[in-house]
């Protein structure tokens, strides 16, 4: 049975999809790093869309800004948003055939993320020592800790495992065994949990 | 390999998109910190603000302005998929809604046969 011409099938051989190209034009590496990051965003997204499912259906919801600090949050935010601007200066300085900055500005990135993770660490032992857990919470409403431990913890060890993944690149860049493909690939995470505090930061602290 | 010129064109763009987020940031924090606008357009200029952000942050720290149209598209199917899950979930909590019922008392169903039914 002729279902296609060859006129046809000569189209689609010759096109991006007929196989041996790349339809995305990238390198493996970069391509499986989105490909992650895309899961990745999928679970954050299950998250924060059983947050608003849960919050909707709580017969009420503390003040957010009264429990955990503006301040604190504030300041959290500043300092990731600037981390991530400083990750794409290090991609382009390391893809530039500059090592020596990439290097500086990998040490500023990890700076950035241990001082957010320090903060992180400041705001669940406030937070637990005024007797939240998992299950229960003196403001009556048990969703609310489960949310702030669940979104908070899964993000705060996507900040951790970056830290790990950035550590081992600029150290890698110290001895001059990097490429700009892998310091690329560890920008493109770091921008992605940038991406997902902002979600949190506008979601569960503001919304 | 770049040029030194071009790498610090990048650095300044880096700069001038950090500057945006940072600009961004205060004002969400401004909707939300002080209660003075109604919850339907908080919820709404929150949410604007955070996709400009997404935006800002996916093409000129991501690259993505300057990646292939498939990559780009790619990238849009966990936002797509929250939608849809945003809308299915959003139906079911309507009727759960606590202004719409009343504490410590089981609800009663009316069957479609008129039969009265507790839950």
């Amino acid at each position: 049975m002729e279902s296609t011409s060859l006129a046809e099938q000569e189209r689609v051989l010759a096109s991006d999809w007929g196989g041996g190209k790349s339809p995305f034009g990238t390198s493996w590496s970069k391509f499986m790093m989105w490909i992650f990051i895309i899961s990745d965003a999928l679970t954050f997204a299950g998250f924060l869309i059983a947050y608003g499912f849960m919050r909707r259906v709580a017969p009420a919801w503390p003040e957010q800004m009264e429990v955990f600090s503006p301040v604190l949050i504030t300041f959290m935010t500043f300092v990731l948003i600037s981390s991530s601007a400083v990750m794409a200066m290090a991609v382009s300085a390391a893809r530039g055939g500059d090592p020596k900055s990439a290097t500086k500005f990998l040490g500023l990135t990890i700076l950035g993320g241990a001082i957010f993770l320090g903060c992180q660490a400041y705001e669940w032992w406030h937070f637990i020592s005024e007797g939240a857990t998992l299950t229960k919470n003196p403001w009556g409403v048990p969703q609310f800790s489960a949310a702030f431990f669940v979104i908070t913890g899964f993000h705060g060890f996507h900040v951790f495992s970056g830290l790990t993944i950035l550590a081992i690149v600029a150290l890698r860049a110290t001895m001059g065994k990097y490429s700009g493909d892998s310091v690329e690939n560890a920008g493109l995470y770091w921008h992605f949990v940038d991406v997902v505090w902002v979600f949190v930061f506008a979601f569960f602290y503001l919304l | 390999m770049e040029s030194q010129g071009h790498v610090h064109t990048g650095y300044k763009q880096y700069f001038m998109t950090w500057l945006w987020l940072l600009l961004m940031t205060v004002v969400a924090l401004i909707i939300g910190y002080f209660h003075f606008l109604p919850e339907g357009i908080k919820a709404v200029l929150l949410v604007s603000i955070t996709l400009a952000k997404i935006f800002l942050i996916g093409s000129i720290f991501m690259h993505l302005r300057t990646e292939r149209i498939n990559l780009v598209m790619l990238t849009f199917s966990p936002l797509l998929l929250s939608i849809v899950l945003f809308f299915f979930t959003f139906g079911e909590t309507l009727g759960t809604n606590p202004t719409h019922q009343i504490q410590n008392q089981s609800p009663l169903f009316v069957m479609p046969t008129g039969e009265v039914k507790e839950h």
